[in-house]
Parts: structure tokens; C-alpha cells; sequence
């Protein structure tokens, strides 16, 4: 039985390069003039007190137009006496595609509306992806992102975990819609 | 053998089933809440609806089989009576799963998903009720998530009998009580109820706002508590699920103890010493070999022991009956031969505890003593008063017992204030961080598996005995 003889398939054109470009170093001095050109202009500028590229120095400078609906930093919302919105329920933690999220849950009996809170809630932005899925997930309206970015950058990893106190207080949120019923009565059942 | 027709297809069924055990026997799957299979029918929750043909839809769990008798278990008629029911069970069920630790594992949960589906259809207000009443101080009642499916009243009532539970009034304001004479507070099984509870009524205070049941995974195990050897269910945190922030020391800590349901041994139950197996693991380990209290490496501590044993005229061993089978045949095969071998009690009965019952408790509160006594006979416990070298494995050695000249080897897991008495001291594994197998009283063999790695600078005792025999360097 005959065999078709192997043939390799093609998938790519071939290239339309001319001498000039082939001969490669050229090309590269050229490129290096260019890349080289931009970087003496900014450092011109700035050695002459002006503002060169337009990136940012971030963490000194932080751009003031972020868009409203943009996922930065989150917050932790408060009730009304100031303590956390946040149930414990960890679906934020479970639904992190980073698993950045960790809260440990504690109870309260002497507060039936609100029995479980997080003692503590802690983000470690070195792992978050700023995915937003957290915000999505809560059913509380607990953990919000807004648009500001600030105090991110570390030179440590462990100084990145964000802490239950931190994350509650620094951009205090409590417009939350949640009502708060009065405690049952103490003797069981009964409608209310 | 009457023959049954299920959804068309026949099914052997025995004359004394119902057409739900059927069912479930063979695969099909009907909702249920307050059937049990150990325990009495109830049919109060409603939602096993079976229909026979010809003659309409009632309780699967209820339903003697008939020869011949044609059921169907997802006929349009029986959907929209599981809807009705799930509508009606969730009536007063404040759903609060964001806080309810049975969330993950909820029957209801699970049922609303698969069978409801859609939100409440009544517009009144839910009837509050009590949140966190103390049934027991190991158990909270939640009256509100609770559905009245009566399994904890029964399981008190059947299989534990203290009667400690039963339901007080009626209708929508009904709750479960304890009794008043204290006899639930005194079940030795009443955590059983937790794990039977279909919904978040019953929690364990021990477990309480702990950890969602998605992080955990469980490891087969071995209760130690007593002779019985439950199989247990170890739960710890998954692998994936590691804390890096929070107290690290909850990622190799038992997260609960729950029954690892077979028909050899312990049923679907364990007694509440088996959920406490956490208070006997997690005492403060010893960490370190110690030669006459001084700190030393395992190795150097294997060697001085070694030295001890060979220069012995009179050597005897106290031999753990918390070793497993493993361990104990290893100690046989290594040390066997140079020691006067004898089976201790590791723990003794603490002061009130449930010395035996009918149910499960026995009353030698170690694991594994059928075969210690097995493989080293049954002679008492007590040190000749000519030994010159005693090897003490695991707990439980009166220290004033040892003649005043003999040389102590003691192999320990846990921080005790004779670990410093000790010629050498080798500490080693415990069961959480090994795996092997008990002999129970019945002559069942069961298996553990480790659920944690071995701690660091930890011995383990089977690969020890080898190197305390001077085969391995």
C-alpha cells in the first residue's frame, strides 16, 4: 500500500522583509534611536523641573480621574453604632479566585439581630486580583471597592494583609439599608 | 419476594419494607427529612411523596410494598406536592444560611435547590421564636430554623432513651424542650442529635461559628475514647483552604468528630466522648527528646536508649493498648524478644464518666487492649520489683511504681511532668498524625488515616522500635 509522502503544512506567509530590513542591525540601531530619543527627551525634562513620560509615580502620585465604577481599594460598611456590617458568611472568602480573604467568625448572643460578625477580616492585596467578585458575592452589602487606591504598595509581604479595623475605618461607609428587629421574645415562640 | 414497580422498572422488595427503603436500596433517590433509618416513622414532614398508580400520592417512608403495586417517584403530581410542601416548610424558616453553620451540608438547603426553587409565595410576616436556646451546654436550638421533623425527639426517645426531648405546645408556635429533670443535659449521645437534625436547628457549641463546612474535609478514623473502636469521621480544614493570617494552629486542629456510618460497629452513632477526642489530641504535645530532662536529638536519644537496653539484665516493658495493631506487632518483632512485655491501661476512667452501657460505651477506655493482650498476654500490669530498666510506651505508668533503681525509657506524645524523669525520653506521633488499625472488643479490625503531618521532632513509634533494637543506625 502506497503512502502519501509527508508533506508539512504550511500555516504562515512567508516574509515580505526587504535587504535593508533583513540586514538586522540597521533595524536595531534604528529601533535604539527611537527608544533612546523618548528616554533623553524625559530625562531633559525632568533634569529641567518638567514633567516627561505620562506615568504616574505611583505610590507618590495617584491619579485623581479614576472612573467611579473603578475596583480599588475595599471597604467594610458599618451599622449604624459603627461595628461591622459584615455576617461572617465567607462567601467573599470563598468566592476570592485569589483565596486572599480570611475572617474568623465570632458570636454575639446579646445581639439576635446581628449574632455573627468577624472578629477579624483580613485582605492580603499582594494576592487580590481586584476581580470585585468578593463585592458580588456579598449578601450584606458588606465589602464595597471603591475607586481610590491608596497606601497599596509594601516592601514586605506581610505588612499587605489589611486587617477587620483598617479595612472598617479608613473610608467609613454606614448607609446601609439592612433593618435592625427588636429581640424576641425571651419565653419561645410567639408571632410578632 | 414481593416484586414492586418503580417509575416501570421492577425491584425485588422485601414483605416488611416500605416503598422508600426500596427506593433508596435501589437507587432512587425520594426526599426525606424526618425519616430516619434507625429510627421509628414519623411521617410528619411529608415531603417523600411517592404516587401508586390508580390510587393517588402519599408518603413513600409510610407505605408498606405490595406485590405488584406500581409507584412513580417524579410524576408531575408528586413534583408539584414537594413543591407545596417545601413552600409550607420554609413558611416560618428565617433562611438565614449566611449565619447557620449546617449551611453546605443542609437537607433543606439541598431540597430547596432541587425541588422548590422558587421564593416564598407568602406575603406575612415569619413567626420569630427563640434563636440560641441552651438544649445542653454542648447543644444550641435554633426554634426558628427548626421544622419539626420530631428525629431528636425519637432519637431520645429510641435509641439514646434518656427522653430528654420532646415537643412542648402546638402548631406554628411548637418548640422542642428539654425535659426538665436534666436527663438530656446527662445523655452521653446527645451530640447525635447535631448530626441527625435535617436542617440548623441543632448545633454543637463546640463547632459554633467555627469554620463553613466547605473548608473542611474528613478523615476516616478510629474513636480511642474506649474499647468499642467507633469509626469516626475526622473533620480538618482542606488543603486549600489553609489559613496564612488567622491562627495558623487551626489548619492542623480537629475541626469536629462526627460518626463514620457503618453496620459493623457503631451504626450511625458515637457517644460525646468521641466528639471530645479534640481535648485528648490537642493537649500541648512534647516536642523534644530529652536524655534525664535535658534536651537532645531523637537520634542521640535512640542511642542512649539503645545503650540502656543492652546493658539491662532484667528489662521490662509497660506496652501501650493505644498502639495500633502496626505498632504493637512491630514492638513484637523488634523488642519482643529482650523484654518481659506488659499491657498497660493507658487512661483509666475519669471520675464520671459513663463506665458501659447497652448502646456503645465500654468500660476499658483504650482502643486497642484485645490485641495488646493478644500478642503479649494478659498478665497485670505491675513492674517486678528486680527491674533494672523499664520502658514506659504512652500514658498512664505510675512512676512510683518503678523500682528505685531501674533506668526509665519513655516513649510520650504529650507534655507530662515524668517526661523529665525519664532516663530518655523519645516523644512520639499520635493518632491524628499516623494511620494504622484497632481490634475492637468484637474482634473488629478498623483503620485510621492520618489527618495531619507528623509534628516536627517527632518520633514514629513503629519505625522506632526497629532502631531501639539496633537494626537500623
Amino acid at each position: 500500500m502506497s503512502r502519501k509522502p509527508y508533506q508539512r503544512r504550511v500555516y504562515w506567509n512567508e516574509s515580505t522583509m526587504s535587504w535593508w530590513e533583513r540586514f538586522y542591525l540597521l533595524e536595531i540601531l534604528r529601533g535604539l534611536s527611537i527608544t533612546g530619543g523618548v528616554f533623553l527627551r524625559n530625562m531633559g525634562r525632568w533634569i529641567t523641573g518638567r514633567k516627561g513620560a505620562l506615568t504616574t509615580y505611583y505610590p507618590e502620585q495617584t491619579r485623581s480621574d479614576y472612573a467611579a465604577h473603578n475596583r480599588g481599594k475595599h471597604i467594610l460598611t458599618q451599622r449604624p453604632d459603627g461595628r461591622p456590617q459584615c455576617i461572617a458568611c465567607n462567601m467573599c472568602a470563598t468566592v476570592c479566585p485569589a483565596q486572599c480573604i480570611e475572617i474568623e467568625a465570632a458570636f454575639d448572643p446579646d445581639d439576635p439581630a446581628h449574632p455573627k460578625h468577624p472578629s477579624r477580616f483580613e485582605i492580603d492585596y499582594s494576592r487580590c486580583v481586584f476581580c470585585g467578585f468578593c463585592v458580588e458575592a456579598c449578601p450584606e452589602d458588606a465589602i464595597r471597592m471603591v475607586k481610590e487606591v491608596p497606601d497599596l504598595p509594601s516592601g514586605d509581604r506581610d505588612d499587605m494583609w489589611f486587617r477587620r479595623d483598617d479595612l472598617l475605618g479608613w473610608m467609613p461607609r454606614s448607609d446601609v439599608a439592612k433593618s435592625y428587629p427588636p429581640k424576641p421574645d425571651a419565653t419561645g415562640g410567639g408571632r410578632p | 419476594m414481593p416484586e414492586i414497580f418503580i417509575n416501570g422498572q421492577p425491584y425485588e422488595a422485601d414483605p416488611d419494607q416500605t416503598v422508600l427503603q426500596v427506593a433508596l436500596a435501589n437507587g432512587i433517590y425520594v426526599p426525606y427529612f424526618c425519616w430516619h433509618p434507625q429510627l421509628s416513622v414519623a411521617g410528619n414532614c411529608r415531603i417523600c411523596m411517592i404516587e401508586e398508580e390508580g390510587r393517588g400520592v402519599d408518603i413513600g417512608c409510610n407505605m408498606p410494598v405490595k406485590a405488584g403495586m406500581r409507584v412513580l417517584t417524579e410524576s408531575e403530581e408528586v413534583r408539584s406536592h414537594r413543591k407545596a410542601i417545601l413552600q409550607f416548610i420554609t413558611l416560618n424558616h428565617p433562611v438565614d444560611c449566611g449565619i447557620c453553620d449546617k449551611a453546605g451540608e443542609c437537607v433543606l438547603q439541598d431540597y430547596h435547590y432541587e425541588y422548590n426553587g422558587s421564593p416564598s409565595m407568602s406575603g406575612d410576616p415569619k413567626v420569630r421564636s427563640t434563636k440560641f436556646y441552651d438544649l445542653s451546654d454542648r447543644i444550641v436550638l435554633d426554634n426558628e430554623r427548626c421544622i419539626l421533623c420530631s428525629r431528636c425527639v425519637r432519637f431520645t426517645h429510641e435509641i439514646s432513651k434518656s427522653h430528654g426531648l420532646g415537643i412542648e405546645q402546638r402548631a406554628d408556635v411548637s418548640l422542642v424542650r428539654p425535659s426538665t429533670d436534666g436527663s438530656f443535659r446527662d445523655d452521653p449521645y446527645s451530640d447525635n442529635v447535631v448530626d441527625i437534625c435535617p436542617v440548623g436547628a441543632l448545633l454543637s457549641r463546640s463547632f459554633f461559628y467555627k469554620a463553613r463546612v466547605w473548608y473542611l474535609t474528613k478523615t476516616p478514623s478510629v474513636c480511642p475514647g474506649c474499647e468499642r473502636g467507633c469509626r469516626i469521621d475526622i473533620w480538618h480544614r482542606k488543603p486549600e483552604w489553609q489559613v496564612q493570617s488567622l491562627d495558623t494552629g487551626e489548619n492542623t486542629a480537629i475541626a469536629r468528630i462526627t460518626p463514620h456510618e457503618n453496620s459493623e460497629v457503631n451504626g450511625p452513632w458515637i457517644c460525646n466522648k468521641g466528639r471530645d477526642l479534640a481535648r485528648i489530641f490537642e493537649r500541648r504535645r512534647a516536642d523534644g527528646a530529652m536524655l534525664k530532662g535535658k534536651p537532645a536529638s531523637v537520634a542521640e536519644a535512640a542511642t542512649e536508649a539503645r545503650r540502656l537496653i543492652k546493658a539491662a539484665a532484667r528489662p521490662v516493658a509497660l506496652v501501650s493498648s493505644w498502639g495500633s495493631n502496626e505498632e504493637l506487632e512491630a514492638f513484637r518483632a523488634s523488642l519482643g524478644s529482650m523484654f518481659t512485655a506488659l499491657v498497660k491501661p493507658d487512661h483509666l476512667p475519669a471520675a464520671g464518666e459513663v463506665l458501659e452501657d447497652d448502646l456503645l460505651i465500654r468500660p476499658d477506655k483504650n482502643p486497642n487492649t484485645g490485641k495488646a493482650r493478644e500478642l503479649f498476654g494478659t498478665a497485670p500490669a505491675v513492674i517486678p520489683a528486680d527491674a533494672d530498666l523499664v520502658l514506659v510506651w504512652g500514658e498512664g505508668c505510675d512512676f512510683s511504681k518503678i523500682p528505685a533503681g531501674a533506668r526509665i525509657i519513655l516513649l510520650g506524645s504529650w507534655l507530662a511532668p515524668e517526661n523529665g524523669h525519664a532516663d530518655v525520653f523519645i516523644p512520639v506521633s499520635i493518632q491524628t498524625e499516623r494511620s494504622g488499625h484497632y481490634t475492637n472488643c468484637q474482634g473488629v479490625v478498623s483503620g485510621f488515616e492520618a489527618c495531619f503531618p507528623r509534628a516536627p521532632g517527632v518520633a514514629d513509634a513503629e519505625a522506632l522500635f526497629a532502631q531501639l533494637a539496633g537494626a537500623a543506625p
